[in-house]
């Protein structure tokens, strides 16, 4: 007998998810994902300025917004044969980098505790399995409200580049607009300390006790090995800058990115598409909310016909910089390591960031031209497509990490990450099953989207990494 | 700064046993989520100050401990309480709510609309946060694709508007510090807070000197009157240049871009193009 368990909402993820498992005796036997929000940006972007779609894209993602309008940028200035100006690009790489660093700490902080850890500030009860001592519950309820004010100032850093965070305006084609000086590159630098200081000690140390005490999370949760990242400061004229660059790991192989193998099925997805399209697809899709089986707003982005996992994980692998396994934990600890590296790579873009006003030009738009803005946000591999005609948007094609990560089954019925990484997993309590809420967080979920560390736990993950 | 004022005496109001701390529910509606995480970014106060000292917050998708069928209960248990409702996002009720899904109870799906409506009929102050909730926003963009409202016209009554894309966390503090304070606040002929948003962006902006001597940028990056690139601060009314965002350090027209009226109720389809060029 198989019992049918909805979960819904799944909270303290971006925007709302669904998520609905079988479960026999006490191994989950089938999993769906279900995004049940559709905004239809797709459409709404149609007939729209081209330039406008840096600040319009944004307010696609409340949490990742500067990485919608670094990709927009890109797309522009792949469409306009623009060459952006190198210290630009220092710059928003720089407040790109604060948007991950801000993302990880609520991810992490404000998100994840409270899945291991009783944390007192966060509203209401959770019933979950608290194993954590008390001297390390009081520990990771300090660093709970710290991460607050980290978070804040990672904002504070692109505010200081783009005006305002959530949605600022200072990253744009050719670079950014905001001028630096001596005194705002101190203060950059001074803010940064601070938040590198949070997540190379609190956060690294906290991640270590939380798998200490959850070590079976090295062992569930797992998923595909598929691995694909659009890189990550890959355009960065010096190596030491770079983290990752456009690639993936397919079937035990790595490679470098081929954007012409990017498809997506919406054969279990609320529209009208049958067969899986090219990305781009030439028009947006068709919401059809009656279709039989479809159970989701995301629909299924496929690398060479496969299922991939994109995120910080995906990129730590990728760039040889993590080698344990693929798990629930390993996606935990991956992201504060990552935030890690990431501070120790935006002290040194900030060290060759000039003291000079911004350059931008007055852009003409072309009749008609094509261009394509690839690039990680910190939930992983974003792509924009962009169409131009008569002078406006006549398309834009856009794939979310969360339609990589959350993808439902597609018509060959390929389950998507995680649901892969669901399927299998037994259930301590199957009236109480804690352990699906943990495996969907750590993928970090975005449905608005879409829709040195301790490595003795878990196996080794060998994969070799030209 | 007037409003922190009115902040620090609704604190020491509550602390004298004056004020009492009232219930929160913050409902996530059709957006991206952008308001939570603007608030998130709220200085002196901040949100611990506000989670400890100014409100009892008992439902917030992005903060709460609970999920599935357990939050839902804690969402219905507050609904027997004084409370004030905050709604971020647009309302989508066409085809029966389907485009926003609040949650699964009892195998039922609760239509992210249904859940709003049901609370609004018990709550103390209705609270819309940031354009979209306000006036439609992005999420109402032509074509509309589906069929977003704001939460005072799906409501069909008077709720306190607080525009802007994402609200600034300084405006929603100093709202529920007045709603502590004094029962009531006092708003605008489109519901919006007139402490926050009596005068446009234009009137207070402080590059006003080259707009009156015609001076003007000609691309993003210039230091001049940003209005021949685009600038909609003359049709916005908002708080910018005086309050300014994040921790009060800089605003859109500082960091050389024009002011695209995120905060008015013509975002965006009325407020394009962003950028003129």
């Amino acid at each position: 007998m198989t019992t049918k368990i909805t979960i819904d909402p799944i909270t303290r993820i971006m925007g709302p998810l669904s998520i609905e498992v079988e479960i026999k005796k006490d191994k989950i036997v089938d999993a769906k994902s279900g995004g049940i929000q559709f905004r239809g940006f797709e459409k709404m972007l149609i007939g729209r300025p081209p330039l406008d779609a840096v600040y319009f894209t944004e307010r696609i993602c409340g949490i990742c917004s500067t990485s919608h309008g670094l990709v927009a940028s890109l797309a522009l200035e792949d469409a306009l044969k623009i060459n952006p100006n190198e210290n630009g690009v220092k710059v928003r790489n720089f407040a790109h980098g604060a948007e991950y660093l801000q993302n990880i700490m609520r991810q992490i902080c404000i998100f994840v505790f409270p899945d291991y850890v009783n944390i007192t500030v966060a509203p209401g009860n959770a019933g979950y399995d608290f194993r954590l001592s008390e001297k390390y519950t009081e520990k990771i309820n300090k660093d709970y409200v710290k991460a607050l004010e980290c978070s804040r100032l990672a904002h504070e850093i692109i505010a200081l580049i783009g005006g305002k965070a959530p949605h600022n305006h200072g990253v744009f084609v050719g670079g950014t607009t905001s001028n630096m000086d001596a005194s705002k590159i101190i203060r950059l630098k001074s803010i940064l300390h601070s938040i590198s200081e949070f997540m190379c000690e609190n956060m690294v140390y906290d991640i270590n006790i939380i798998a200490h005490y959850y070590p079976e999370y090295f062992k569930i949760g797992g998923g595909t090995k598929n691995l694909l990242t659009y890189g990550l400061f890959h355009d960065m004229h010096n190596k030491e800058m770079q983290y990752v660059q456009p690639s993936s790991y397919i079937d035990g192989e790595v490679a470098t990115l081929d954007p012409k193998s990017i498809t997506e099925s919406s054969a279990f997805s609320w529209y009208k598409d049958s067969v899986p399209s090219e990305v781009p697809s030439n028009h947006p899709s068709e919401t059809d909310i009656k279709k039989p089986g479809a159970y989701t707003f995301i629909k299924a982005p496929r690398y060479k016909g496969k299922v991939a996992q994109v995120g910080p994980l995906a990129r730590m692998i990728l760039s040889g910089s993590y080698k344990n396994s693929i798990s629930t934990m390993d996606r935990l600890m991956a992201r504060v390591l990552e935030g890690k590296k990431l501070c120790e790579k935006m002290f040194l873009i900030l060290e060759e960031v000039e003291p000079i006003p911004a350059v931008q030009d007055k852009y003409t738009i072309p009749d008609s031209a094509q261009g394509i803005g690839l690039c990680d946000a910190v939930r992983g591999a974003l792509g924009h497509w962009t169409t131009i005609e008569k002078g406006v948007i006549k398309n834009c094609d856009i794939v979310t990490p969360t339609a990589w990560n959350l993808s439902p089954i597609d018509e060959l019925g390929q389950h998507g990450a995680l649901e892969s990484a669901l399927i299998g997993t037994q259930i301590q309590n199957i009236k109480n099953p804690i352990e699906i809420g943990r495996i969907v967080r750590s993928f970090d979920p975005c449905i608005s989207c879409a829709t040195h560390v301790n490595t003795e736990y878990g196996e080794t993950y060998h994969i070799n990494i030209t | 700064m007037h409003e922190r004022k009115l902040i620090k005496r609704a604190i020491e109001d509550i602390h004298n046993g004056e004020a009492k701390k009232i219930n929160f529910i913050w409902i996530e509606a059709n957006g991206c989520m952008g308001n939570i995480i603007s608030f998130l970014n709220a200085d002196k106060p901040d949100v611990v100050y506000f989670l400890e000292e100014m409100v009892n917050l008992k439902f917030s998708p992005s903060l709460m401990q609970a999920q599935g069928e357990v939050a839902y209960e804690e969402f219905l248990e507050v609904l027997n309480t004084d409370f004030i409702l905050g709604v971020e996002g647009a309302i989508t009720n066409m085809d029966e709510g389907f485009y926003n899904i609040f949650a699964t109870y009892k195998g039922i799906r609760v239509p992210t609309a249904e859940a709003i409506n049901l609370a609004s009929k018990k709550a103390k102050a209705i609270i819309a946060i940031g354009t979209c909730a306000s006036f439609g926003g992005i999420s109402a963009a032509r074509p509309n694709p589906t069929g977003c409202i704001s939460l005072g016209n799906f409501l069909g009554r008077e709720v306190i508007n607080i525009p802007g894309c994402p609200a600034n966390p300084l405006w929603v503090m100093g709202t529920i510090a007045s709603i502590i304070l004094h029962k009531k606040v006092e708003i605008d002929e489109k519901g919006r807070p007139i402490m926050f948003f009596k005068e446009s962006n234009h009137t207070n902006c402080p590059r006003r000197s080259y707009f009156d001597n015609k001076v003007y940028a000609g691309k993003l990056g210039e230091k001049e009157c940003m209005i021949k690139v685009g600038c909609k601060g003359p049709i916005t009314k908002a708080y910018c240049p005086l309050g300014l965002w994040n921790s009060r350090i800089n605003w859109p027209v500082e960091a050389n871009t024009p002011c695209i009226g995120c905060a008015s109720e013509f975002f965006p389809d009325g407020s394009e193009p962003f950028v003129k060029y």
